[in-house]
């Protein structure tokens, strides 16, 4: 089953057209991986498809559920009870990690399964130190975010996202704001969550991480999918001369 | 006849020339400045007039000495509270305005008496008070440290006034005759007890509205008071008062004003110079002091308190509105933010108190002082803190926003929980610079005549003849803030468990 698919996806800003027209499909398990120069369009993609950004024309569905059908030309989102469901269904992980630096590790990962989810303060504390200890953090519970490196809130952040139990999880360049050292820590865990099958949709720079984990790569240039495939084909041998210059430029 | 005619003439040009010249032989030398502090605010004795001028029978008597002596005479107006610190730093020479010596025998070198004055009370037309004994359980306004208020409470007072005051509901001080006008009118007092002098060009220039009690309170005597010890300059003033008398000037000016059957200047009154009574020590005056100023402790602490425990709150509730998505509402409050903000609190205060009576035509109560120091206190701070908010609020990073919206949740969730107390750390700084305003803006309450500490402070300067209240009151304002601080400083310290 397909978790996420996007038809004809159109956004501007103002009188720029950031998004031309987008359409992918994301199946359960599967792996995508977004590459691009910036100011391709790939973040404000993922904006779009997080719902942090409204889309000006196309159709989006998650789970099998539309959140956005096209009517007329014009997309119309269901409503606000609806969209609350739908999106439970994903989680996002940020560039910059957004961790409220107000609350401690551990209320930052239970606070929004209590008081959103309703689950209860145990069931929540329970898998909030199931998720630490997975993510290597296990003795960082009771630290604030200005006490973590780097590359230690980011894994927060990553837990924060998966104890909501999205069906797939959406990054957002999220070792941009990393050293390398610290990036190979995020990578390892998200590697971790592919071998588990978990969802993901990750827009990065990191061509050797999108080559080995990916299923599917997609090369986004000028607010249009200008390649897409398998790793092995969009990465050592693509077709298209705008992917070969990006692919080119990183190697050098 | 020519010649007849001619020498007069001659001789009196002569005089003229010498009369003219001889002050200007003495200005080229060094003309001697006679500078006179008065209230600008008591007519007839000494105002300002529709033209501008200060005017007013002591200012002309005044002038008339000036020019039989030679001198250049500048008129200052004073702030009658601070009348003493005036004479004593030398910035005037004398008090001449109304100024009544009884109470006051051994506080300054006097002039002999020229004006005999009773005091009287003043109520509304329509008042249901008829007589002194009417007065019990009402609310009396004086002026600040005025003779009317020596009457009352002075060391010297009759016993029947005393009892009289006593039996008042309040005896309320005010800054200067027209607010206690306004406080009469408005409702806030229910008479105003003055000299009678000024009662009869107040009512005669205020109409109908107001009537004077038959019945006098005590009666007193005006003189020109000097620094205490300046007997030299006294005694020359003093001459030239007596030879205005000899030749009609000083009756004939007392006439222009209105004031020929008060004047009692005459040779029989001997000048008193020796101290009768002995000084009051320094500790004594430093109980007398502290007594009245802890009085108004209470009551600055009660605008302080009162002034933040509803403004805090308020300025939220403001500062949504300021940022509200809807148009007109986020424009109405941005108006009230910048009349408020471009406005001095003082006259804020005043619209607050009198504005019910004088746009609304509601009558206000003796309470209704403490409240509208309260309104217009938390009125102009919320307005503040709103702003303090908005900024607070705006710099919140937008991830944290997204970052709940992608969490699921709610709007008020986002704001209670994440946006708050990220707000509340950036502002605190800005607070703690606004609540020590606000200790010291405190003080401001005086401008409705409301007894603060500042207010009272200034009123024993006043009656205690020394600026030792003010300095006191200075301590304490600066006390008061050292524990501010602290604890502002113990909140961010808190607040620091997170950056």
């Amino acid at each position: 089953m397909d978790l996420l698919e996007v038809k004809n996806v159109k956004k501007s800003f103002d009188e720029l057209n950031v998004l031309k027209d987008i359409s992918l499909s994301v199946a359960e398990g599967e792996v995508v991986s977004i590459l691009g120069p910036s100011g391709s369009g790939k973040s404000t993609f993922l904006r779009c498809i997080s719902m942090l950004e409204t889309i000006d024309g196309g159709s989006m569905s998650y789970c099998g559920k539309t959140a956005v059908k096209e009517e007329n030309g014009k997309p119309v989102y269901v409503s606000k009870r609806e969209l609350t469901d739908i999106k439970h269904t994903f989680g996002l992980v940020f560039q910059n990690f957004n961790l409220f630096p107000h609350y401690s590790v551990l209320k930052n990962i239970t606070d929004a399964p209590i008081n959103v989810l309703r689950q209860s303060k145990d069931e929540a504390m329970k898998t909030a130190n199931e998720l630490l200890k997975k993510m290597g953090l296990a003795d960082k519970g009771g630290y604030y975010p200005y006490q973590l490196s780097g590359g230690q809130q980011q894994r927060v952040a990553i837990a924060r996202a998966l104890a909501m139990k999205p069906k797939m999880l959406f990054f957002d360049e999220p070792t941009s704001a990393l050293d390398p050292e610290l990036t190979a820590e995020i990578l390892k865990v998200l590697r971790e969550l592919a071998s588990e099958k978990m969802t993901m949709l990750i827009v990065t720079h990191e061509i050797d991480f999108a080559r080995s984990v990916s299923n599917k790569v997609i090369f986004m240039d000028g607010g249009v999918i200008v390649e897409q495939g398998r790793p092995e084909d969009v990465i050592d041998n693509p077709s298209n001369d705008r992917t070969r210059a990006f692919l080119k430029k990183l190697e050098a | 006849m020519l010649i007849r005619k001619t020498v007069p003439a001659l001789a009196s040009a002569a005089v003229m020339i010498l009369s003219l010249s001889f002050p200007l032989i003495q200005a080229a030398a060094e003309q001697k400045t006679f500078t006179v502090g008065f209230d600008a605010e008591f007519p007839p004795y000494g105002y300002k007039d529709e033209s501008g001028e200060y005017v007013g029978f002591d200012l002309s008597l005044a002038q008339e000495v000036c020019n039989r002596r030679g001198w250049e005479l500048k008129k200052v107006p004073i702030d009658w509270n601070s009348k003493d610190m005036e004479l004593k730093t030398g910035s005037i020479d004398c008090i001449w305005n109304g100024f009544t010596m009884n109470g006051r025998e051994n506080d300054y070198t006097w002039s002999t008496p020229y004006v005999d004055n009773s005091q009287v009370v003043i109520v509304k037309a329509d008042s249901d008070i008829n007589e002194l004994a009417d007065l019990s359980g009402k609310t009396v306004a004086v002026q600040a440290d005025s003779s009317a208020l020596a009457a009352f409470t002075g060391e010297d007072a009759e016993p029947e006034n005393i009892e009289l005051a006593e039996s008042f509901k309040s005896l309320q001080q005010v800054g200067d005759y027209n607010s206690a006008f306004m406080n009469l009118e408005s409702g806030a007092v229910n008479a105003i007890c003055m000299d009678i002098g000024v009662a009869n060009y107040e009512l005669e220039a205020r109409g109908g509205k107001f009537v004077m009690l038959d019945e006098h309170v005590s009666s007193e005597q005006y003189g020109v008071g000097f620094l205490k010890g300046n007997t030299e300059l006294r005694d020359e003033v003093q001459t030239t008062l007596l030879e205005m008398l000899d030749d009609g000037t000083f009756n004939e000016i007392a006439a222009d004003w209105g004031l020929e059957d008060s004047v009692c200047l005459n040779h029989a009154d001997k000048l008193t110079d020796e101290s009768s009574k002995a000084e009051k020590s320094l500790g004594e005056k430093l109980a007398v002091i502290c007594k009245e100023l802890v009085k108004g402790v209470g009551a600055s602490l009660a605008i302080f308190l009162l002034t933040l425990l509803f403004s805090l709150p308020l300025g939220l509730i403001i500062s949504m509105g300021r940022m509200s998505k809807i148009k007109p509402l986020s424009w109405l409050v941005k108006l009230y933010i910048s009349v408020v903000r471009g406005t001095p609190l003082m006259l804020q205060l005043l619209v607050v108190f009198f504005g019910p009576y004088y746009l609304f035509g509601i009558q206000t109560s003796a309470h209704y002082r403490f409240y509208a120091v309260i309104i217009g206190f938390t009125l102009n701070y919320a307005a503040y803190f709103a702003e303090i908010y908005r900024s607070g609020i705006q710099a919140v990073p937008k991830g944290q926003y997204e970052a709940c919206e992608i969490l699921g949740y709610s709007k008020s969730q986002t704001f209670f929980k994440i946006v708050m107390p990220q707000m509340f750390k950036n502002i605190i700084p800005s607070i703690t610079n606004e609540v020590i305003t606000l200790v010291k803006d405190t003080s401001l309450a005086f401008a409705i005549s409301y007894a603060e500490m500042f207010t009272l402070a200034k009123q024993v300067a006043a009656s205690e003849a020394t600026i030792l209240p003010l300095f006191i009151a200075g301590v304490f304002y600066y006390i008061f803030n050292a524990v501010v601080a602290f604890a502002m400083d113990h909140i961010e310290k808190k607040m620091n468990y997170f950056r």
